[in-house]
């Protein structure tokens, strides 16, 4: 794991602002209720493979630039490593080391067959052209074929990389392997062997995580106000949706500012449209516009961060009103900012079960891809539903079972998957 | 077809000529031309970039090898054998293997074209293919025949798979070389390969429904075309040229939905009834007789190209292509053609319709029932798992009727003839593959 540590608690001395330190410091709380021995965690720890590569290439100008590239499967006990490829100036190894256990425990979480990787590529993305990035991802691609495949490892979009890049990983490997091979990234286009519903698949498997949380809350959509962080696929979906399911969204917000509007609620479909036509929020009429700096603590009763990590903190977390958090984006609340939350008795539903709608249409991808038959889109959603619904509900019985908070709870559960797959498969050789 | 033009009096030129876009003078009356030109026409209509436009009218890999055979008395043939693969941006490619005395790489060029946009039409991932055996296989014995298919399977060993190059049965080939293919690419694979041929036996992987998938699909593009072109319901009067897989299996199936079939013909000839052929009797007749001769009923006894112009609401020619050329579209009485068979309707015939205000729809889209059967067969042996009758019915209804949405949205986009709608849609699903996928290396 990130945090470089073998100690079974850092917890006094870790960076707050971590959100990898917090994912170790997790881990061992859930490893010490499961009573994990050692070596087990040890080998949890680690990552099975490492790659890095240089990939030299030559740029519009004529010169060569060599840039270097990872790739990290941290877990294949459950299956063909799944995960995103970025490409980003601040990829770092260890940032990569730990998206890729992230990504074990998401999809253990869900409980889809797949282990956890992750790729980056150091470079800035502003600076390429559409020709440097092609060639970039080709030649990615090529470098790190001999541990891609659908049965190997499954890349699929993450910061900075989108559906083009999708469609020419898969070109490229199925050029190499001389066979079209639409399963070996997902995320691709629909003309290409893409899932129907996977650009709003984060967002709705979010709305299912609220209805499914809210149930046991024991509150109507009909009387509770949400507050959304954020307004982009995850945010802005999950808020379309919220809203179609008769929530009172009453603030949105994106990097500017937010959206506020508590006596009748935000029109979420106008918000969407003006959005779109305007590039930003700033604008929309029937609702105020106002600084996003205390957003989090508007009065609502349910709360979804769907932007960036480290927004709830130690500085602001006795200051929110929600009574259920549900984490739409990765990390954003911070080991301090869950303890005062915990203290005041107010739920939060986890980043690695709440945002996994994403990575589970992902999955279905594949499945369509290896069967080479395709799902309406009425299929994908209720196949998400069933698989949402069900983490849901193993997370907070685990949860109650070891009267923990769902955090916990959830990574109980994927811990406890992984854990018993590779016990029974045994150690090879 | 009334005379043979030579290949570089065909195609040839086509694609051949390095220069860009130019409709080439071609002899209109060839269905290859008549595909070719309506294509021409799609890729102006969407604006296609000149070298998508090159990277289309070549294929993008054409294979010709020798097929040298032991014959049973002991002498040695070389036969020659060829794969024309178009294009792979949908998927892997999908295509006929045409065993016959008559192979031509100018027509598995257009037939391989024609398997592409037939796949995009449909919306079935696979680019086209087509592939020739030069071999007269009523001239053969059995076991000829199956050296032969062997070693013309072992020789394109490295391009044929389920992921790479998938067969299908044409003319001169059927279940058992389909069989045959399978079995010569399992061995040399060491795994079963199922999926690396359609149209296979039941027993080994063949889907339930294949043998009058073509007919299936036309009954669902007839029930469509009641909607859109004000066609009565019920008691409908069609004529069906052809009796074989195609018009017959069509003909029992239209007429136990209670369509009026009152035209049917053979190469011997047809017979007409406006009042609706007893069709069972006819039927049995031809496969107990194996044509349509001497065969007794109440019905008049005319000639293939009378019957074509006999009156009734729906024409679907089932035979030969050209059937419909220039001469017959002047006279026609129908109010709708559906192409059931490969290029029915010559290109000069076509604008006569065209003027004459009759609807024609296209065969890429009327006759894909094959196409989306095939599929549905090579996703079952993916799956390893068998579709039962109900599901493959209801699959079938869902592609045929997508496959015709998404043209009639075509047409009234670009407010085109259907068949230029359907070359469009395939034209622009091809190319945003194509796009989407970029240059390799």
């Amino acid at each position: 794991m990130s945090d470089g540590s073998k100690t079974k608690s850092a917890s006094a001395h870790r960076d707050e602002f971590n959100p990898f330190q917090s994912m170790g410091h997790q881990f061992g709380l859930a490893a010490d209720l499961l009573g994990l021995d050692e070596g087990t965690r040890e080998v949890l720890r680690q990552p099975d493979r490492e790659l890095t590569v240089s990939l030299p290439i030559l740029k519009d100008d004529g010169t060569i630039e060599v840039f270097t590239g990872y790739r990290v499967q941290h877990n294949f006990s459950r299956g063909p490593c799944k995960g995103g490829i970025r490409f980003a100036p601040d990829v770092n190894l260890d940032e990569v080391r730990a998206l890729a256990a992230w990504m074990t425990w998401k999809c253990s979480v869900v409980d889809i067959p797949f282990g956890g990787g992750k790729g980056g590529v150091i470079c800035d993305p502003r600076n390429l052209s559409q020709g440097e990035l092609e060639r970039l991802t080709r030649r990615y691609t090529a470098a790190i074929m001999d541990i891609l495949g659908p049965d190997r490892d499954v890349p699929a979009p993450d910061m900075n990389t989108n559906e083009q890049t999708m469609a020419w990983i898969m070109d490229t490997y199925s050029m190499h392997v001389r066979r079209t091979t639409t399963a070996v990234v997902t995320g691709k286009p629909v003309a290409i062997g893409g899932s129907r519903g996977r650009r709003e698949a984060t967002g709705r498997g979010v709305m299912l995580v609220c209805r499914e949380a809210m149930k046991k809350l024991g509150r109507t959509p009909g009387d509770t106000r949400v507050v959304v962080q954020g307004c982009g696929n995850v945010g802005g979906i999950g808020a379309l949706l919220l809203h179609r399911e008769g929530y009172k969204v009453v603030s949105v917000s994106d990097m500017y500012g937010c959206l506020y509007n508590n006596e009748k609620g935000l029109d979420m479909p106008a918000v969407m449209d003006h959005l779109r036509e305007e590039g930003r929020l700033e604008g929309y009429s029937e609702a105020d516009y106002i600084d996003n700096t205390e957003q989090l603590e508007l009065p609502c009763e349910l709360l979804v961060p769907a932007a960036t990590e480290n927004q709830i903190t130690s500085k602001n977390a006795d200051r929110i009103q929600a009574q259920l958090v549900v984490e739409g984006a990765n990390g954003p609340t911070t080991p301090r900012g869950q303890e005062i939350l915990d203290s005041r008795g107010v739920m939060v539903v986890p980043d690695i079960l709440a945002n996994a709608g994403g990575v589970t249409v992902s999955y279905f991808e594949w499945v369509q891809d290896r069967m080479g038959y395709f799902w309406t889109e009425e299929i994908v959603n209720s196949r998400l539903e069933q698989v949402m619904v069900k983490a849901f509900h193993s997370v907070a019985d685990m949860a109650e079972l070891h009267d923990v908070n769902l955090r916990t709870g959830a990574y109980l559960v994927a811990i406890d998957r992984v854990a018993r797959v590779y016990r029974m498969r045994g150690v090879f050789a | 077809m009334t005379e043979t033009p030579s290949d570089s009096e065909l195609l040839g030129d086509i694609f051949e000529d390095q220069a860009l876009p130019s409709t080439p003078a071609l002899d209109e009356e060839t269905p290859f031309a008549t595909m070719m030109s309506s294509f021409d026409e799609a890729a102006q209509t969407v604006g296609v970039e000149p070298a998508e436009y090159q990277i289309l009218r070549k294929c993008d890999r054409e294979i010709a090898f020798s097929v040298p055979v032991r014959l049973d008395d002991g002498t040695m043939e070389v036969l020659d054998g060829f794969r024309i693969q178009h294009n792979a941006g949908l998927g892997p490619f999908l295509g006929p293997l045409r065993i016959s005395a008559d192979i031509r790489i100018v027509e598995l060029r257009a037939l391989a074209a024609w398997m592409t946009w037939k796949c995009a039409v449909l919306n079935v991932p696979f680019g086209g293919a087509a592939g020739g055996l030069h071999f007269d296989p009523r001239a053969r014995s059995s076991g000829e025949l199956e050296r032969a298919v062997r070693r013309y399977t072992a020789n394109l060993l490295s391009d044929v798979g389920p992921e790479r190059d998938v067969f299908m049965p044409d003319v001169g080939s059927d279940e058992q070389t389909m069989a045959w293919v399978l079995d010569t690419v399992s061995s040399h694979a060491r795994v079963t390969e199922n999926a690396a041929v359609t149209g296979k036996p039941t027993e080994m992987g063949g889907t339930k429904g294949h043998t009058d998938a073509v007919a299936q699909g036309l009954r669902v593009i007839l029930r469509l075309a009641v909607d859109r072109f004000d066609l009565p319901p019920k008691g409908m009067s069609v004529i069906i040229q052809g009796a074989g897989t195609v018009g017959g299996h069509l003909a029992r199936i239209l007429a136990a939905d209670g369509y009026r079939v009152c035209g049917i013909s053979d190469v011997h000839g047809g017979f007409y009834n406006p009042e609706g052929l007893d069709v069972e009797p006819i039927l049995a007749w031809r496969a107990e007789q194996g044509s349509l001769r001497d065969c007794p009923g109440d019905f008049e006894r005319i000639s293939n190209r009378e019957l074509l112009t006999k009156p009734c609401e729906v024409l679907i020619p089932c035979a030969t292509a050209n059937a419909i050329h220039s001469k017959v579209a002047a006279e026609v009485q129908c109010r709708l053609i559906v192409e059931g068979a490969h290029g029915p309707v010559s290109s000069r015939a076509d604008k006569i319709l065209e003027e004459r205000g009759v609807p024609v729809v296209p065969d890429i889209l009327a006759n894909g029932g094959g196409v989306v059967m095939s599929y549905f067969e090579w996703v079952q042996n993916r799956m390893g798992y068998a579709w039962i009758m109900p599901v493959i019915e209801k699959r079938l209804r869902r592609f045929m009727a997508e496959g015709w949405n998404s043209v009639t949205k075509t047409q009234e986009e670009y407010d085109v003839r259907m068949r230029q709608a359907a070359s469009i849609l395939a034209v622009k699903r091809v190319t945003t593959a194509d796009e989407l996928r970029g240059i390799y290396a």
